[in-house]
């Protein structure tokens, strides 16, 4: 597979605050590519530096094989932060402004107004849009000259939940279209949803990358209640599949090792002369997953 | 791509760019008026001031006390970028910081020309209503101060589009700007030798629309130690390139 976005050893500091330190990913053609981080994490500074908008204080990056120049830039559609437009403007001049940038042609604009639903708004002042149909505009614009990759940062912030729904659904039907997507956001569950890779980063540090389900899918853990809680802590104690336990008012909730499951427990539970009255596997919460990658030492 | 057309439309439909551009055109029809119904014993001040063809040069004086306004136009437009994040969408989108600057450029060019072809008309009008002399000579004669006028707006508005790039926003940076023109450049010329603060940005600017009856007010007291317009003209260049190269380099070593 081909590469498309590679990063060397990215780093930028603001003053005394390293933003990000030593960043080196690979984003390969075809894959919906998450940055995922808190606020403050670094996303948007890596985007702002992929995109020749922050000088990076170190390190390097290159854009399918080659530095950064107008040619790579006509072949991506970015949005950074906010959607950036002049609010005098209505939206069909704002991008017609964007086409004539991106040397796209004009008969794209209508294409790209009904892709994203604005085409009855055309006419209308961008500063008269709502914060959806802002973003909505964004993406529409981004789309211009039908690029091989869209960069998007944070694309959702900041949207109610039809809002969300919409530029989702949006982002999907580009995927479809065999675009690659590079994708910033601090929300798990939209990451998880939408894409297909993920880097996780925290204070600038990346913590984890990989496919979403290596990254994302870390150990199920099971919930027992038995009527003797503290004959069964004593058994759960000596199991040697039991990786950790912990009590959780009137339940117990365990991790096991790799290869073991519900029933191993269950069959060692009854053999000590225990007798649960509950076992459930509880899929681990997106967000505990996510606590986990970011509190792990680097 | 068209540098020119993409400035333009995002002008044309911009009121602020009209009003500012309105203000400018009024101020200055206004003072003309006022100063030719002047009544000075018995007779107006228009048909002394507005002959054919000094005309010019004091049309141009006038003028040039309005290249503020245009200054302060160039760093609305150039503000604007930084406060709507366009300048930086536009780099994501394929522009590079030499376009940046150089796009402004010619909207600084378009607006010195357009104001020095409203002089024009402007100067017409008022020769043809109070000059006793309209024969050609008399009309072209002196009309060189007109494209002393044009370098003389250009190089204000590149001045004021530096400090647009350099401070980002616009209440700061025309308050920079009106400050440097209007204070700190004079306390300045106050404190160098004439020899050297001949060649300052303001003064070699304001040397290219001299004061009509300078000379003879030199003959009276100490000179002033003007160049000569034409002189003036090559320092003025040169500040024009540099201000140009300084606003290139400040894009260029900043994040935007």
């Amino acid at each position: 597979m081909a590469v498309i976005l590679e990063t060397n050893s990215l780093s930028k500091k603001y003053g005394s605050i390293q933003a990000l330190k030593q960043l080196s990913v690979q984003v390969e053609q075809g894959s919906i590519y998450g940055l995922l981080g808190p606020n403050g994490s670094g996303k948007t500074t890596t985007l702002g530096m992929a995109l020749d908008v922050i000088k990076p204080t170190s390190g390097s990056f290159n854009w399918f094989g080659q530095p950064v120049s107008r040619s790579t830039k006509r072949r991506i559609g970015a949005l950074l932060e906010t959607p950036n437009f002049y609010p005098y403007l209505t939206a069909q001049r704002n991008l017609e402004v964007a086409a004539e940038i991106k040397g796209a042609p004009a008969g794209q604009i209508a294409r790209v107004l009904q892709l994203v639903g604005l085409e009855q708004r055309k006419n209308s002042g961008f500063k008269g849009f709502s914060l959806g149909m802002k973003q909505r505009l964004a993406l529409a614009s981004a789309m211009l000259n039908d690029p091989e990759v869209l960069v998007l940062d944070e694309p959702t912030n900041g949207l109610d939940p039809e809002g969300i729904a919409e530029v989702r659904e949006i982002i999907l039907r580009i995927a479809a279209e065999g675009k690659t997507i590079i994708l910033a956001s601090h929300l798990l569950d939209e990451v998880e949803k939408v894409c297909t890779h993920v880097a996780v980063l925290q204070r600038g540090v990346l913590k984890a990358e990989g496919p979403v389900g290596a990254i994302l899918s870390a150990k199920d853990s099971i919930v027992i209640s038995a009527a003797d809680q503290q004959k069964a802590s004593l058994v759960l104690a000596q199991l040697p599949f039991v990786a950790s336990y912990q009590s959780e008012k009137e339940n117990m909730v365990l991790t096991l090792q790799d290869g073991y499951t519900s029933a191993d427990v269950n069959q060692a539970m009854f053999a000590a002369g225990v007798v649960l009255t509950q076992l459930v596997v509880r899929r681990k919460s997106l967000e505990a997953q996510f606590l986990e990658i970011i509190k792990k030492p680097s | 791509m068209n540098l020119l057309r993409i400035e333009l439309k995002k002008i044309v439909p911009y009121y602020t760019f009209w009003i500012i551009l309105a203000v400018y055109a009024a101020l200055l029809i206004l003072v003309m008026m006022a100063a030719s119904n002047i009544s000075i014993n018995g007779g107006q001040l228009g048909t002394q001031i507005y002959q054919f063809p000094k005309l010019w040069q004091l049309l141009t004086y006038i003028a040039s006390f309005f290249n503020l306004l245009l200054g302060i136009l160039i760093i609305v437009l150039v503000t604007d970028g930084y406060s709507y994040r366009t300048l930086r969408q536009q780099v994501i989108d394929g522009m590079s910081r030499t376009e940046l600057v150089l796009a402004k450029f010619y909207v600084i060019l378009g607006i010195g020309a357009a104001a020095t072809i409203f002089l024009l008309l402007v100067g017409l009008y008022f020769g043809f209503r109070h000059s006793t002399d309209t024969s050609m000579n008399a009309i072209l004669g002196q009309i060189d101060h007109l494209s002393y006028f044009f370098v003389q707006a250009v190089g204000y508005m590149t001045l004021a589009m530096l400090f647009g790039f350099l401070v980002k926003r616009s209440g700061m940076a025309i308050i920079i700007f009106i400050l440097y023109a209007q204070v700190l450049e004079p306390i300045l010329q106050f404190w160098l030798n004439d020899a050297i603060d001949q060649y300052l940005p303001i003064k070699a600017f304001k040397s290219l629309t001299p004061m009509p009856g300078q000379e003879l007010l030199d003959q009276m007291t100490t000179p002033t130690g003007l160049l000569q317009p034409a002189w003036a003209t090559l320092p003025a260049l040169c500040y024009i390139g540099l201000f140009l190269l300084l606003a290139y380099y400040s894009l260029k070593l900043r994040d935007l």
